[in-house]
């Protein structure tokens, strides 16, 4: 009877075992193909209802495993690596779609799981748009203010010049500098950058100049000396970039590389400022549940930005389970087999 | 195919010569001069890489070209803490890897130095990356090893068995592969948003990570009642993250949010 026992708990943990195995297969299957159909399909596919009872399955499965294999719940490396994972999934399964709707029709409530912000300098505003398509929107229990939008660009800002038979040249757009770019095509010398360039005419001349009312215009102008001493001046714009006349021999383009985006905001409850923070990517605001991200902003005129909202329900179990699966994996893998020099016993 | 006439370009031209003759002299049994030369290689590497740092002004771990040239000069250090350490033997084959690694960035990738968006700016970026690095070099090791004991190898010098040694590599890479994965999940849920976006490179790197997972589950399992099955499956992850490292970057049929790591 006791042997009988004993094959069956024998057989129930290898089947366990056995199950692991197979699911992790059957993962890394669904995410090659996931690669596949590309990340917009990807999601829609991990969050289908056969992928939902496949989540749920494999949580449970691994919880059982650490309940009925003594090696799991013993080996405290093997423990804490399969505790985290257990952790990443319910974290994930809590912040889902699913995980959402199941707790909304539970608590009778309508959180919002992500969305996106679009707010104009001096503006500010309570909703976020779930679904841009459909216009559906949702209030936040408190109203995000845009004090201030700005672009910052990596110095010094580039001017690529080429020529007809291919060679080409890049030089800082700093003024005052000048440039020999060779016996044949003369020198270019940096006069003056513009942000919002403009040109009227004063005492029948024409001349340029920043206006401080206009929209960005970025440009740089250069003075071109070529190899006979004959002056000229040549305007180049960012927006329009390579405009040549037909008997140019150079043609120019002026470039600047965005180095961050930034929006000043204000979290404004019941009237009152509770909160400053300039977002930037990889610097998000995290209030009241929320997370506010620099996601995008207006390329045209720089006037509004653009807030990816997202809800961080499950973020912190997700983060403890990362916590305890790399101090697991390291604790099992590296001190007591790796270093400890021990071998995994059959 | 580009050569580079450029310092960096010379510099990365003579580690690959020097690892090329590192392993043919040792090849020859003259193991002193191929690990003094194995050595030689990996300065030249290294200082390829300072000067990359001081051209590009910030870890230079941002585009293939940069990714493959840290990747040739990790395979010294960790050649000889294998060797050292953990008794995994393989040091020819590991100078070979230097030279294999060495030349794409030194032929085929574009080494035009690139300001880094927004998006890289990140104090996570470097230990992403370069954590990466380090358990793609020891799973490569790991492949290598496998290959031997399915081509039949044995051990020398009181070092491991190949199948025992691809089991110890793995065992190494793993915990850097799971860190590697966690941290570049808890940058995009700084950067973007979302711990996990389900990008193709996501996906990919998931699959990776996998595939490691099913060898120490079927590893432990079976012991080494298997080892031509458990040397397959290593060989296998390599392939995987071989895949995850070049062809999701490089082809079009990944698009995704990685696709400035070219």
């Amino acid at each position: 009877m006791e042997q009988a026992g004993l094959k069956k708990s024998l057989r129930s943990k290898r089947l366990i075992s056995w199950a692991n195995l197979v699911m992790t297969l059957i993962l890394t299957a669904i995410s090659i193909y996931g690669a596949f159909i590309g990340a917009d399909k990807a999601q829609l596919l991990f969050n289908s209802i056969p992928l939902s009872v496949y989540w749920l399955a494999f949580t449970v499965l691994l919880i059982t495993g650490i309940v009925v294999l003594p090696r799991l719940l013993h080996i405290r490396g093997l423990f804490l690596a399969h505790t985290g994972c257990v952790l990443i999934l319910g974290g994930g399964i809590c912040g889902s779609q699913a995980g959402f709707k199941i707790w909304d029709s539970l608590a009778h409530t309508d959180t919002i799981r992500s969305g996106q912000m679009v707010i104009r300098e001096g503006e500010t505003d309570a909703t976020v748009e779930i679904d841009t398509q459909k216009g559906i929107v949702k209030p936040l229990p408190f109203a995000i203010k845009l004090v201030d939008f700005r672009l910052e660009y990596y110095q010094p800002e580039q001017i690529m010049i080429q020529t007809r038979i291919g060679e080409s040249f890049k030089i800082p757009a700093e003024p005052g500098l000048k440039h020999t770019l060779n016996a044949n095509l003369g020198t270019v010398e940096v006069v003056k950058t513009f942000q919002k360039f403009r040109m009227m005419t004063s005492n029948g001349k024409m001349a340029a100049f920043d206006d401080p009312n206009g929209g960005p215009n970025p440009a740089v102008e250069l003075r071109l000396i070529g190899p006979d001493g004959k002056e000229s001046t040549k305007y180049v714009f960012e927006r329009f970039p390579g405009h040549t006349n037909p008997g140019d021999n150079l043609a120019f383009s002026y470039h600047r590389t965005i180095r961050d985006f930034i929006s000043d905001v204000e979290v404004v409850k019941d009237n009152k400022v509770v909160a400053r923070k300039s977002i930037e990517v990889n610097k998000p605001l995290h209030y009241g549940g929320y997370l506010f991200y620099q996601q995008g902003y207006d390329s045209e005129a720089g006037r509004y930005t653009i807030l990816r909202v997202t809800n961080d329900r499950g973020l912190g179990v997700v983060y403890l389970g990362y916590i305890l699966l790399c101090a697991g994996a390291f604790w099992h893998l590296w001190f007591r087999h790796t270093l400890g020099d021990r071998e995994i016993e059959d | 195919m580009a050569i580079k006439y450029t310092i960096q370009g010379l510099l990365i031209y003579a580690a690959i010569a020097v690892y090329l003759l590192a392993f043919v002299i040792t090849l020859l049994k003259q193991r002193k001069a191929g690990h003094g030369l194995f050595f030689a290689g990996f300065l030249l590497a290294a200082v390829a890489i300072g000067y990359r740092w001081f051209d590009v002004r910030h870890i230079p771990l941002q585009n293939l070209f940069e990714v493959f040239l840290v990747l040739g000069t990790l395979v010294y250090p960790i050649s000889v803490f294998c060797n050292r350490v953990l008794r995994i033997g393989g040091v020819a084959a590991d100078m070979l890897i230097g030279v294999i690694v060495l030349f794409p960035a030194g032929f085929v990738f574009n080494a035009e130095p690139m300001q880094l968006p927004p998006a890289l700016q990140s104090w996570l970026f470097g230990p992403h990356v370069f954590v990466y690095m380090l358990s793609y070099i020891l799973m490569t090791k790991a492949a290598v090893q496998a290959a031997s004991q399915l081509s039949g190898g044995i051990s020398k010098n009181n070092l491991l068995s190949p199948e025992e040694a691809t089991y110890r590599m793995v065992c190494a890479g793993f915990p850097l592969l799971t860190l590697g994965l966690v941290l570049g999940s808890v940058w995009g849920q700084i950067a973007w948003g979302d711990w996990w976006g389900w990008d193709p490179k996501e996906l990919w790197s998931l699959a990776s990570w996998l595939v490691y997972v099913g060898y120490l589950h079927f590893r432990y399992m079976f012991g080494k009642r298997h080892p031509r099955l458990n040397s397959t499956w290593a060989i296998l992850g390599l392939i995987v993250i071989l895949i995850t490292l070049l062809w999701v970057n490089l082809s079009r049929l990944f698009p995704g949010l990685h696709s400035y790591a070219m």
